[in-house]
C-alpha cells in the first residue's frame, strides 16, 4: 500500500495536486482514499463534482457521538476514491489538531484500510506541521512518504524548509521520510533554478513540475480534476506520470 | 443526559486498568500526567500497594512541557530513572492534557526501546474511556512483546493435565479474595493446570510462557486483547466464563422474599462477570438479566447459552433496563436507582474502590457448564 501525505504552505494548490494525484491513481486502476485533513474541508471537493463529503467533526457536532460506520463520513467519488474529510472545530475555537487525530483513531476502529482495502491512500494536510495533530498524518502506520508542493515564491519555500525541518526532527521517531518536491508553478522568475536549488541543498527530487494552466482552474469550475475533464491533456500527462512513477517505486503493478 | 451520573457512581478508568494489569509483572509503568493525586490508582486504591512493591513513576507533566512539546524531558527522565531501577519493561500511560495535544507514545517507546534495549510500549489512554478498554490494551501489549515461543508438549491432553491461561484477573474484577488461587484450585480440580494468569500470583516468567497453553479462559473483558493475540500466532483457542459458585447467593436471594417470588432479578456488572453470574443462577432455577455499562464484546461465543445480555452505557439506560426488574444483584453504589427493588450487594473494586473490600466474596467454585466449554473448544 503507498502512503503519502502531501504537505506545503497555504494556498499553493496542496489539494488541487493531491485530488488530481488521486484521479490519476484511480485512472491507473487502483483503488484510492483521500483523507482531507484540513479543516476547511475543502480537499476532495474537485472529486466529488462540487458536492462534498461531510466531514468527520461535523458529524461529531451534529450527532454528539462517534460515526459507527463508513459510510457516514465517507463518499466515492470519482473513479471510486473514497473521499474522507477530517473537518475541524467552529473558527477560533476547540483544536483542530486533536480533531485530525480523532479523526485517524476513528477511522482505525472502523477498520478503514481492512475494509476498503485501498492501493494508495493520500493524506491532505494542513500547510505546516504546526502542532502534534498536524503530524499525526507522518506517523508510524499511516504515511511513509511525504511530497511537499512548493513554487518558486520566497515564502512557499520557506514553509518547504519548515517542514523539511520538522520530518528530519521526527528521524528517530520512525516517522514518514520526505520524498521529494512538486513544483507547482506561478511563474516567478527563474523559478525551476530557485526551487532545485533549494531542493539539491536538502539532497531532495523535483519528482513533478506542474505548469501554470488555465485548464486545472476551467475544471476547477466544473467540480472536477483534469484527470476527470480531459486525461489527454498535457497537465493530465503530468499527473499520471508522477502516480506511475510513485507505484512503480512502490512495487505495485502499472 | 448523555455521560451524566447522577445517582451512581463510575467505572475506574483506562489508566486504572492497565496500571492494575501490569502491577506485578517487573516493568515501569510511567504516568504521563502533571503531578498530584493523578496516581492514586497506583497507590492508595491500589489493595496491592501495601504489601507489593511495584515500579511507578510520575512524569510531573509541566504547563509549558505540554505547550513546547518537550519530549525529549519525559525521555531523558524515564532513561535516567530507568537506568537506575531497572525495569523489564517501560509503559507508557497516557492522561488527558497529553492526550488533548496528541502526544505520539508509540514514537516515544520506539526511542526509549532503541535506548534502553528493554520493551516499551505506550498507551492512548484519556481517563475518559473505561477500566475495560485500559486493562485490555496492557494485556494485549504484554502478549505481544512477551509471549513470543510455543513449546508443546509430546504428550497428548488425555494423558496430561490440559493447560490454561487464566486471561483478564485484576483486583478490580475479582478483589483481593484468592479467586486467582481458586481458579487455580478449580483448573486442577478439573484435570487442568494454570499455564499463566494474566495477571495477579504469576511470575513475568510463567507470562511469558503463555505460548505453551492449550487453551485461554478469558475471565474478564480486559483478557480478550491478549486472548486474540495467542490465537493469531500461536492457535490457541480461547473460551469466556467464570466459574461460579452461587449456592450462597441463591440462598441469600430466597431469603429475601417469602414464596421463592424474586420477580425479575438483574445482575449489574463487568458482561464475563454479570453473563456467568447469570448462567451459574439459572442452574439453580434462578433466570436473571445481565447488564453492562463498560466496554463489552460482541462475539457471540461470549453467550452460547443465549442469556439475557443488555448493553446499558448511561444511567438512563440502565434505569430503562431495570424498569420492569424486581431484584438486583449489584455493587452497593447502584442503589441509587434501585430504591423500589429488592437489592443483593455484590461489591465490585472497579465501581466502588475499596469502600465494601472486605465484603467481596469469593465465589469462584462449581462451574461445570464452562468446564464442558472448555472441553468442546479444545476438541473442535
Amino acid at each position: 500500500m503507498l502512503k503519502i501525505a502531501v504537505y506545503g504552505k497555504g494556498g499553493i494548490g496542496k489539494s488541487t495536486t493531491t485530488s488530481n494525484l488521486a484521479a490519476a491513481f484511480a485512472k491507473l486502476g487502483k483503488k484510492v482514499i483521500q483523507i482531507g485533513c484540513d479543516p476547511k474541508a475543502d480537499s476532495t471537493m474537485n472529486l466529488l463534482k462540487g458536492k462534498p463529503v461531510s466531514p468527520v467533526m461535523h458529524y461529531y457536532r451534529d450527532h454528539d457521538k462517534e460515526p459507527e460506520r463508513l459510510d457516514e463520513i465517507a463518499k466515492e467519488g470519482y473513479g471510486g476514491v473514497l473521499c474522507i474529510e477530517t473537518g475541524g472545530p467552529t473558527p477560533g475555537l476547540g483544536c483542530a489538531g486533536r480533531g485530525i487525530i480523532t479523526t485517524f483513531t476513528l477511522l482505525e476502529d472502523l477498520e478503514l484500510y481492512e475494509t476498503f482495502k485501498p492501493d494508495v491512500v493520500l493524506y491532505d494536510v494542513l500547510g505546516d506541521v504546526v502542532c502534534g495533530g498536524f503530524a499525526a498524518p507522518i506517523r508510524e502506520g499511516y504515511a511513509e512518504k511525504v511530497l511537499i508542493v512548493t513554487s518558486g515564491e520566497k515564502m512557499a519555500l520557506y514553509a518547504a524548509g519548515n517542514i523539511c525541518s520538522a520530518v528530519k526532527n521526527f528521524e528517530d521517531r520512525g516517522y514518514a521520510r520526505v520524498r521529494g518536491l512538486i513544483l507547482n508553478r506561478r511563474n516567478v522568475d527563474n523559478e525551476y533554478e530557485k526551487v532545485k536549488a533549494f531542493a539539491d541543498e536538502r539532497g531532495l527530487e523535483i519528482v513533478a513540475d506542474i505548469p501554470r494552466c488555465q485548464d486545472i482552474n476551467d475544471f476547477e469550475d466544473r467540480g472536477m480534476t483534469v484527470i476527470e475533464g480531459n486525461p489527454d491533456l498535457p497537465i493530465s500527462r503530468i499527473y499520471l506520470d508522477l502516480a506511475e512513477k510513485l507505484l512503480k517505486e512502490d512495487g505495485q503493478e502499472v | 443526559m448523555k455521560q451524566t451520573f447522577a445517582l451512581i457512581s463510575t467505572y475506574s478508568s483506562d489508566e486504572f486498568g492497565i496500571c492494575s494489569a501490569l502491577y506485578e509483572l517487573g516493568g515501569m509503568v510511567v504516568i504521563h500526567d502533571a503531578s498530584g493525586c493523578n496516581s492514586t490508582y497506583t497507590t492508595h486504591d491500589e489493595p496491592r500497594w501495601y504489601d507489593m512493591d511495584s515500579m511507578i513513576y510520575i512524569s510531573a507533566l509541566s504547563r509549558n512541557e505540554t505547550i513546547l512539546g518537550r519530549d525529549s524531558k519525559l525521555i531523558e527522565d524515564i532513561l535516567e530513572t530507568a537506568g537506575k531501577y531497572r525495569p523489564r519493561f517501560i509503559a507508557i500511560v497516557g492522561a488527558p492534557v497529553p492526550y488533548m495535544v496528541g502526544t505520539d507514545y508509540r514514537a516515544i517507546a520506539k526511542i526509549l526501546e532503541e535506548k534502553l534495549g528493554i520493551p516499551a510500549f505506550g498507551f492512548d489512554s484519556n481517563g475518559m474511556q473505561y477500566y475495560t478498554r485500559g486493562m485490555r490494551d496492557a494485556f494485549k501489549a504484554i502478549a505481544e512483546r512477551f509471549a513470543l515461543t510455543r513449546e508443546i508438549s509430546d504428550m497428548s491432553i488425555d494423558e496430561r493435565p490440559i493447560k490454561v491461561n487464566l486471561l483478564g484477573v485484576t483486583p478490580l474484577d475479582f478483589g483481593m479474595t484468592g479467586a486467582a488461587d481458586s481458579l487455580k484450585k478449580w483448573l486442577l480440580d478439573h484435570g487442568m493446570e494454570c499455564n499463566s494468569c494474566f495477571a495477579m500470583g504469576s511470575s513475568p516468567e510463567e507470562i511469558s510462557k503463555a505460548g505453551n497453553a492449550d487453551v485461554s479462559l478469558v475471565v474478564s473483558y480486559g483478557g480478550t486483547g491478549a486472548a486474540k493475540v495467542l490465537k493469531e500466532r500461536f492457535g490457541i483457542p480461547y473460551v469466556f466464563g467464570i466459574p461460579f459458585d452461587t449456592a450462597q447467593l441463591a440462598e441469600e436471594l430466597k431469603k429475601m422474599t417469602t414464596g421463592n417470588d424474586l420477580g425479575k432479578v438483574a445482575v449489574i456488572g463487568e458482561q464475563i462477570s454479570g453473563l456467568s453470574l447469570a448462567e451459574s443462577l439459572k442452574d439453580l432455577g434462578i433466570d436473571s438479566r445481565a447488564l453492562c455499562m463498560t466496554d463489552h464484546i460482541r462475539d457471540p461465543r461470549v453467550n452460547p447459552a443465549g442469556m439475557d445480555f443488555r448493553y446499558a452505557p448511561e444511567e438512563d439506560d440502565l434505569i430503562r433496563e431495570l424498569a420492569d426488574v424486581d431484584t438486583v444483584i449489584a455493587d452497593p453504589l447502584f442503589k441509587g436507582i434501585c430504591k423500589d427493588k429488592r437489592f443483593l450487594e455484590l461489591p465490585h473494586m472497579a465501581f466502588s474502590g475499596r469502600m465494601f473490600e472486605r465484603d467481596i466474596p469469593d465465589l469462584i467454585g462449581k462451574g461445570e457448564w464452562l468446564y464442558e466449554r472448555i472441553m468442546n473448544e479444545i476438541k473442535s
